[in-house]
């Protein structure tokens, strides 16, 4: 396993975002991440990026427990993630955005850059390589995301709501992008709204409602899950379903 | 722009002996070392400020340490300056530590109200402390013993001195922003969190960029001292020593390189002339105008001149493109 | 008892402390903003106070009140010509703008007034009353009063009314306030206001105890980032305590070790702050 949850909670006060959830995922793997507003998957996505100290349970990435970690350590373990509004450096050109995250495999400067400009490439962000990151659209920001991570060599990507808001040219070209950072071997957990997205692209789904995981399975039974429509759609729709 | 460059470094050189033949030379002479050192202190705190976006508002803190020292030593135990130079870096550094270890773990605006705090602290103490001249302060040498006092009648020895170490100073600030610290600095100033999540050690690299800006402050606060040949609780850890090590490198354009250059070729003359023209009451009038500036800068131009610039080329380039598409 | 009378006149001038720093804090809490110029806020209402009470006469009242107007007057338009816009922008600005509002309002203040102390005019409040064997200023008594009422008045305008649950919102998520219906500008106005009339009023009640100058902004500026540190990040009732701390601190070193030592050792106690306990008084790591 190369990261596993387990019975992770986190509470602001007295109100559980995250109610003891678990997660398995093996090295290689694609897991999408659903379910509605508030259900607590971005904080529990937080958690595992370690942007947020759980309150309870633990977290460990290829052996190492990382529930206490900062998120620098979590990087360098190999964990990276993007932002669901993306955070890019604004007046930093975007090969040198990249290169921030090149940095951290290759400290000298000409490795990063070559690094930088390979994933630059990649991405096909190379026509506006120079440019400041500010001028770039959301897609354009939420791709800069991506490359920026990817030039930090992760083997685990988290993706928060990487796909939202993008055109459907846009959504297939994301894909396809993501398809490609999966066939260099990186393992992905996806945070997606988007249904065609987690269908076409994860193997596994796991669907959260008010801080608990409660349904896990591949994505055609999980979409066809009575108490998933019930979270979804509210009472009465999920009997219906049967 | 090579030829720009070119002119301005050859100026910068040559400066001292093209207003030997005036009529102010001694005057100009003497003005033009001033620049250079604000110059220096400038693009120290630049580094901290400017770079890393960690805004110091005490850092006259390590100007004043490195300007002490080197008279203490000189005072107390006869010794040459210089000898005390190393010593302030050294002080310089414990009060950066104890400034940045516990504020830079923190998120909000600890770190400047911490350096205004310990800056205070400093300068009261120093004022009350008789071992250093109180609220008198203390004398460097009259006459020098030897070349190694670096006493000079003269300005221009002082000014070629404040030159090489302002362009060490820009060298080490041109290799930084090159390197990985550059980038993260550049980085973590941008967003924090995204930085952190890309690996970037935030506390540590706040840490070197403060020590890195304090050790050239307290060299820049030494050369004050060894020029001047007087130090004194106010003139070494005042918050207006602060404020003109802001003020210059905000100016011209803090995260620049040249920025605090610039804004220090113009400020320094600008003080002198006000003071001049207003008299004993003129200094009041100079720091009411900083402070406007100030303003203006935080609430229309925060990148400085250098940026301005940038803009007015960037809006140039536009307007020439519309008209050739207009034709 | 001159122990019992150090005491009682630092908790008099710590009530003081309380009620301007409260207004620091409230701004701090809302909107993630230290004002660097909050002691110059303070020293501009003692000069208020000065003029109002030389020009038109009457008592600390009026010339409280008007300390009061006009401060938060001040305070709401700095947020409307300054602050609204800074806040978008990087953090160098924030800290700029009222950085450098501070040395614009102190040198101003220099040049307007002279750098001399001055006192108050003798107002009606004057005298010591002999409390059990302790003597106590007047004036320092009322001040103490009167601002230790007003902080409390501020902390259940903030908790109990209407207006300062919007205030709360705010500062809590803008954005949802937004959108349930409240204008965030409005109300980050109004705090302003509400900030630098603390401020204000504080600094006239000073007035009448203690003489000043242009130059006194600075250390109370530097008093209020102690006390609202001390008393955590955003808590009116923390600062209000801590205030009363950091007022009694100041007393006993000034009698234990000598006048000069009185800000030192609160600056000290700050930098010790930061260091081991960040979150104040009644924060939580």
């Amino acid at each position: 396993m190369l990261l596993e949850a387990q019975n992770v909670v986190k509470a602001f006060g007295s109100f559980k975002a995250v109610a003891g959830a678990d997660l398995a995922v093996a090295e290689g793997e694609i897991v999408g991440l659903i379910g509605p507003n508030g259900a607590g998957k971005s904080t529990f996505f937080n958690c595992i990026a370690g942007d947020l100290r759980p309150t309870g349970g633990r977290i460990l990435f290829d052996g190492s427990d990382v529930t206490d970690a900062p998120p620098e350590k979590h990087a360098r373990l190999g964990i990276g993630r993007t932002f669901q509004v993306p955070a890019t450096f604004e007046d930093m050109t975007i090969l040198e955005n990249v290169m921030v995250g090149a940095f951290l495999r290759h400290p000298g400067r000409g490795e990063a850059r070559d690094r930088a400009l390979h994933v630059v490439e990649m991405t096909g962000l190379k026509e506006q390589a120079h440019l400041r990151a500010r001028s770039l659209g959301t897609p354009g920001r939420k791709r800069l995301e991506i490359a920026r991570v990817l030039a930090s060599r992760p083997r685990l990507m988290l993706l928060d709501e990487a796909l939202a808001g993008l055109t459907p040219a846009e959504i297939q070209r994301a894909m396809d992008l993501v398809r490609e950072i999966h066939g260099l071997g990186i393992t992905l957990v996806i945070v997606e709204h988007i249904m065609e997205v987690i269908l076409t692209l994860a193997r596994r789904v796991l669907v959260f409602n008010q801080g608990h995981i409660i349904a896990s399975g591949s994505p055609r039974d999980v979409v066809n899950d009575p108490a998933v429509i019930e979270a979804y759609l509210g009472r009465g729709h999920g009997r219906k379903a049967q | 722009m090579r030829w720009a460059s070119l002119a301005v470094a050859a100026a910068l050189l040559l400066y001292p002996w093209l207003v030997a033949g005036t009529d102010s030379a001694a005057f100009l002479q003497d003005m033009g070392a001033l620049v250079l050192l604000a110059a220096i202190g400038a693009s120290a705190w630049n580094i901290i400020g400017g770079y890393a976006g960690q805004i110091s508002v005490g850092h006259a803190m390590f100007f004043g340490v490195g300007a002490y020292l080197p008279l203490i030593v000189y005072t107390q135990w006869q010794l040459p300056p210089l000898a005390g130079v190393p010593l302030g870096i050294a002080v310089s550094l414990v009060l950066a530590l104890v400034v940045g270890v516990p504020t830079f773990r923190l998120v909000g605006h600890y770190f400047s109200m911490a350096t205004i705090a310990v800056a205070e602290l400093v300068r009261i103490v120093m004022g009350n402390w008789d071992f250093v001249g109180a609220a008198i302060g203390i004398m460097g040498p009259a006459t020098p013993r030897g070349w190694w006092d670096l006493i000079f009648r003269s300005a221009v020895p002082y000014y070629y001195i404040f030159l090489v170490v302002l362009a060490v100073l820009l060298a080490v600030t041109w290799q930084m922003q090159r390197s990985r610290l550059g980038y993260y600095l550049r980085a973590l100033r941008a967003g924090e969190r995204a930085a952190r999540s890309l690996g970037v050690p935030v506390r540590r690299y706040k840490l070197y960029a403060l020590m890195l800006s304090a050790t050239f402050t307290s060299l820049a606060g030494s050369l004050y001292a060894l020029k001047t040949g007087f130090i004194d609780p106010d003139s070494g850890f005042g918050i207006l020593v602060s404020v003109q090590m802001i003020i210059t490198a905000a100016l011209g354009g803090a995260g620049t390189l040249f920025g605090p250059l610039i804004g220090a070729v113009i400020l320094v003359p600008l003080q002198t002339a006000t003071n001049t023209w207003f008299g004993g009451g003129g200094s009041g009038l100079t720091y009411i105008i900083y402070g406007g500036i100030i303003v203006l800068i935080a609430r229309f131009e925060p990148g400085g001149l250098v940026e301005l610039w940038h803009r007015l080329a960037a809006l140039r380039l536009q307007r020439r493109g519309a008209k050739r598409h207009a034709a | 008892m001159v122990l019992l009378q150090i005491i009682a006149g630092g908790l008099l001038l710590g009530a003081v402390y309380a009620l301007f720093s409260s207004g620091l804090t409230l701004i701090w809490g809302m909107m993630n903003f230290i004002n660097f110029a909050h002691g110059e806020f303070v020293m501009l209402g003692m000069y208020v106070a000065l003029l109002v009470l030389t020009w038109i006469g009457g008592g600390p009242g009026v010339f409280g009140l008007a300390a009061a107007l006009g401060l938060f007057i001040l305070g709401a338009a700095i947020y409307f010509l300054l602050i609204r816009q800074v806040m978008r922008g990087p953090m160098l600005a924030q800290i700029l703008s009222t950085f450098g509002l501070a040395l614009l309002l102190r040198y101003a203040a220099f040049w307007m007034f002279s750098p001399n102390f001055v006192t108050l005019p003798p107002t009606v409040l004057s005298g010591t009353v002999n409390l059990h064997g302790i003597l106590l200023g007047v004036p320092q008594l009322v001040a103490g009063l009167v601002a230790g009422l007003l902080a409390l008045a501020m902390h259940l305008l903030l908790t109990r009314t209407a207006i300062g649950s919007q205030l709360l919102a705010v500062a809590e998520d803008r954005h949802a306030a937004m959108l349930m219906g409240i204008r965030p500008d409005r109300m980050q106005a109004l705090a302003w206001g509400l900030s630098a009339a603390s401020a204000g009023i504080a600094g006239a009640l000073m007035a009448l105890s203690y003489p000043f100058s242009p130059s006194v902004g600075e250390t109370f500026a530097l008093t209020a980032f102690v006390v609202v540190t001390m008393g955590g990040f955003g808590s009116v009732p923390g600062a209000m305590l801590a205030g009363l701390i950091v007022g009694l601190i100041q007393a006993l070193s000034a009698y234990y070790f000598g006048p000069i030592y009185k800000d030192v050792i609160v600056y000290a106690l700050f930098v010790a702050l930061l260091w081991f306990r960040p979150q104040g008084l009644l924060g939580t790591a």
